[in-house]
C-alpha cells in the first residue's frame, strides 16, 4: 500500500517546516522533501525605514538568534555610513566580536548538549519520554548542568555587549554604543565560581572528549550516518583563519579544490543564485560558477573546517588537526561530524571570548567611525549556523529601498533535503513498519544542521513538532506531536 | 496534558491565596515585541516591573531558554506570561507543572519544559502559572493591536489583584 510520511514541525507562526516522505506499493521511498515555510516579508517590512534601525529592526526577524541579524545588518551600514567593514575603531570592532563569540558559545552549547546529546547518549531508538537533557541529567547530571550555565555565560556576555535580552542596541552604524567596564569584564574572568571563561573553556574540551568517546564507540555510524559530498562556503579570515565576525567568502568542492576563492563578499550577487523549486517556500543558493544543478553547498560548522586553513586559539587548533586527521586532511562530508566540528568551534569560541577580555581595547572610549555615505552596503557573518548575508540599498532621503537576506538555513536547504533523502532511502525504505526511532533519524539529519525552525513570532499552544503518517489517498493514518 | 484553564469569573482563583505566606515571585514574559502581538508578555512584564514590588523579579526574552530553569529554581512562585492565540477569553490563567519531556528540535523551550528541567537539575519545584493573553496579530512590527491593548488591561488587572493577595518576600533579588 503506497504511504506518504510527513513530519511536521509546526513551531511558529511563520518559519515552520515538514518533511513528507512517499512509499509505493512495496514500501520503497519514491520522494523525500524537506520543507521550509520561510518568512520573507521581512524585506518589504524594512522599504522605507531609516537605514540606521536596521540593526534593530532585523531582530524582529528571529527570536533564536538576534545577534547574528543584528551584526550582519549593522556591517552592512559600515559600509552605507562610510566605516567599511573593516574600518570600524578596535573597541567597537572588539566589542562585536565579543557579542558575537558569546552567542556562537550559547547557541552551540544549546545546541550540542539539549538537541543532540540525547541521541548520542541515550541513542536514536531511546524512548522520546527519556531522550531528552532530563534523560541525559539522569545519567550524567554534571553534563546537564553544564550545558545550562555554558548558555547561561553566553548570554551573560550577549547582555553586557548587546544592552539588552530584547532588541539589543550595542551594534550602530559604524561602531557600537557601549564599551566592557572593568566590572563587567573581571565578572566573567573571575567569576563568581564557575560563571568564569577558564572553566567554559575546560567545560568546551570536556564536551569535545565526551563525543570522541562516542564516535569510538560508535564508529560506523557516526561516519556512515547521511554521507554525501558536497560544496562547503563561509567565511574565512584573509589568512585562511576560521572567523566568525569577518573575511573573505571561500568556497571548496568535496575534494577540497577552491571553487571560490577569497572573494569579496561584497559582490556576492556575482558568485550566488538562488533557484526558486515550485514545491518550496524556500529558496535553493547555488555557487553560479558551478550551476543550479552541481553548485549548492554547506555552510555551518562542518562547512567552516573545510573551508578553513587553521583555528587561530592554541586549544582548538590541536582538536582541529585530529579532526583534518581524520579525514587526511581532506574535506569532511559525514554529517553526524557537524557535532564535532561545532563542539571544536566552542571551545575556540570560549578561547576567543578570554582572548578579547584580556584585551585593555574594550574599555577603549573611541565607539564610532563614519566616513563618506555609500547607497549600498553588503554585511556578513558566520552565524552559528551558518554563513547570513544582509543587503541593502538606501536612497536620498536615508530609506531602506531594497533589503535582500539569505540566512543560514535557506543556505543549507538542499543539503538538508540531502540528508533527509539519504535516511529515507538508506533506513526507511522497504522496512513493513515505520518505528519512532526510524523518524528520529530523520530528525538526527536535520538536527546535525540545526536548522532555524522558529524565526518568527510565537504563541501558547502551538506544538513544535507534529507527525503525521498518511495512507494512499492521503488519509491520515497516525499522528504524533512533541 | 495541558493544564486546564480558568476563565476569570467563572471561579475566583485569588480567594483561596490570601493568607498564603510572602514568597519570592519571578514574572518572567515571553515574545518578541517587533511581532505586534507577541509582543504582549514582555509588555505586561514592563508595567509589572514598573509598580517595583518587593520581592518581585522580572524578566523577559524572546523565548524560553534552558538557563531560564536556574532563575526558576531561585523562586518559590513563576509566573509566565505569554501571548495566546487558542483562547476565547481575553486572557487565561493557568497552573503548570513540571511535565513529561520531549526530545528536542528547537532552542526554545515550553514553561513545562522548563519546570521539568528546574525539577531535575536543582531540586526545586515552584508553584507556577502561565497567564496568557489572547492576541490578534502577528505580524512585523511594533505596538499591540487595540484589541490586545484591552486584553492586557484586563490580564495585568487580574495579576495585580494576584500579586497583592500573595505578598511577596522582601528582601528578594530584584
Amino acid at each position: 500500500m503506497a504511504r506518504k510520511i510527513t513530519i511536521e514541525p509546526v513551531t511558529r507562526v511563520e518559519g515552520h517546516g515538514k518533511v513528507t516522505i512517499h512509499l509505493d506499493d512495496a514500501g520503497k521511498v519514491t520522494q523525500s522533501r524537506f520543507h521550509i515555510v520561510e518568512f520573507r516579508g521581512f524585506e518589504r517590512f524594512v522599504q522605507g525605514r531609516p537605514y540606521w534601525e536596521a540593526p534593530v529592526l532585523v531582530q524582529r526577524l528571529c527570536g533564536i538568534c538576534p545577534v547574528s541579524h543584528h551584526l550582519a545588518a549593522a556591517k552592512a551600514m559600515d559600509v552605507i555610513v562610510g566605516t567599511g567593514p573593516t574600518g570600524l575603531p578596535p573597541t567597537a570592532e572588539k566589542m562585536r566580536r565579543l557579542m558575537h563569540y558569546g552567542q556562537i558559545l550559547q547557541s552551540h552549547a544549546l545546541h550540542f548538549f539539549h538537541l543532540s546529546s540525547p541521541d548520542f547518549i541515550l541513542g536514536m531508538d531511546a524512548d522520546p519520554a527519556i531522550r531528552n537533557i532530563i534523560g541525559v541529567a539522569a545519567l550524567n547530571r554534571d553534563l546537564a548542568v553544564q550545558a545550562v550555565l555554558l548558555r547561561k555565560f553566553g548570554q551573560e556576555i550577549i547582555l553586557a555587549t548587546a544592552g539588552k535580552k530584547i532588541h539589543g542596541t550595542g551594534a550602530i552604524p559604524g561602531g557600537v554604543n557601549k564599551n566592557l567596564s572593568p566590572e563587567e569584564r573581571d565578572t566573567f574572568l573571575k567569576g563568581p565560581a564557575p560563571l568564569t571563561v577558564d572553566q567554559m573553556i575546560a567545560w568546551s574540551q570536556a564536551a569535545i572528549d565526551l563525543f570522541k568517546g562516542y564516535h569510538k564507540a560508535n564508529q560506523d555510524l557516526v561516519d556512515g550516518f547521511a554521507v554525501f559530498p558536497s560544496n562547503h562556503l563561509s567565511l574565512v579570515r584573509k589568512d585562511g583563519a576560521l572567523d566568525f565576525y569577518h573575511g573573505v567568502l571561500r568556497a571548496v568542492d568535496a575534494d577540497g579544490h577552491k571553487v571560490l576563492n577569497d572573494v569579496d563578499y561584497q559582490d556576492y550577487l556575482k558568485y550566488i543564485g538562488e533557484e526558486i523549486r515550485p514545491w518550496s517556500y524556500m529558496k535553493f543558493p547555488y555557487l553560479k560558477s558551478l550551476g543550479k544543478s552541481a553548485g549548492w553547498y554547506r555552510v555551518g560548522p562542518l562547512a567552516r573546517l573545510n573551508t578553513c586553513d587553521y583555528v587561530p586559539s592554541p586549544l582548538a587548533q590541536k582538536e582541529f588537526e585530529t579532526y583534518k586527521a581524520y579525514t587526511d586532511g581532506k574535506p569532511n562530508n559525514m554529517t553526524l561530524h557537524s557535532h564535532w566540528a561545532r563542539l571544536i568551534e566552542l571551545l575556540h569560541s570560549a578561547e576567543v571570548i578570554k582572548e578579547l577580555l584580556l584585551d585593555k581595547d574594550l574599555q577603549g572610549t573611541k565607539l564610532v567611525k563614519l566616513g563618506k555615505k555609500a547607497a549600498e552596503g553588503v554585511g556578513l557573518v558566520e552565524a552559528p549556523r551558518g554563513t547570513l548575508f544582509h543587503h541593502y540599498r538606501i536612497n536620498d532621503d536615508d530609506q531602506i529601498t531594497m533589503a535582500n537576506l539569505i540566512v543560514s538555513t535557506t543556505n543549507n536547504n538542499e543539503p538538508m533535503n540531502r540528508a533527509v533523502h539519504w535516511v529515507a532511502e538508506n533506513m526507511l525504505s522497504g522496512k513493513p513498519e515505520i518505528t519512532e526511532g526510524m523518524l528520529n533519524r530523520v530528525e538526527v539529519a536535520i538536527r546535525a544542521y540545526d536548522p532555524c525552525l522558529s524565526c518568527a513570532t510565537h504563541a501558547l499552544g502551538q506544538m513544535p513538532l507534529e507527525v503525521t503518517l498518511c495512507g494512499p489517498n492521503g488519509n491520515v493514518l497516525d499522528r504524533k506531536t512533541r | 496534558m495541558r493544564p486546564e484553564r480558568k476563565r476569570p469569573g467563572q471561579k475566583n482563583p485569588l480567594s483561596r491565596l490570601a493568607k498564603k505566606p510572602p514568597r519570592r515571585v519571578l514574572v518572567f514574559g515571553i515574545g518578541n515585541p517587533g511581532r505586534e502581538d507577541d509582543g504582549l508578555g514582555a509588555r505586561a512584564v514592563e508595567i509589572v516591573a514598573a509598580l517595583r514590588l518587593p520581592g518581585v523579579t522580572c524578566d523577559a526574552n524572546y523565548q524560553l531558554n534552558v538557563e531560564d530553569a536556574l532563575t526558576c529554581s531561585a523562586h518559590d512562585v513563576v509566573i509566565f506570561i505569554d501571548a495566546a492565540k487558542r483562547i476565547r477569553t481575553p486572557f487565561a490563567w493557568s497552573e503548570v507543572m513540571a511535565g513529561a519531556a520531549a526530545p528536542a528540535m528547537t532552542h526554545a523551550l515550553g514553561p513545562e519544559a522548563v519546570l521539568t528541567v528546574c525539577a531535575g537539575l536543582y531540586g526545586r519545584n515552584p508553584e507556577a502559572h502561565v497567564l496568557g493573553i489572547r492576541g490578534h496579530r502577528w505580524g512585523v512590527g511594533e505596538g499591540l493591536s487595540p484589541r490586545a491593548e484591552g486584553n492586557l488591561r484586563e490580564a495585568v488587572g487580574f495579576l495585580k489583584e494576584f500579586l497583592a493577595r500573595r505578598p511577596p518576600m522582601k528582601g528578594a533579588a530584584k
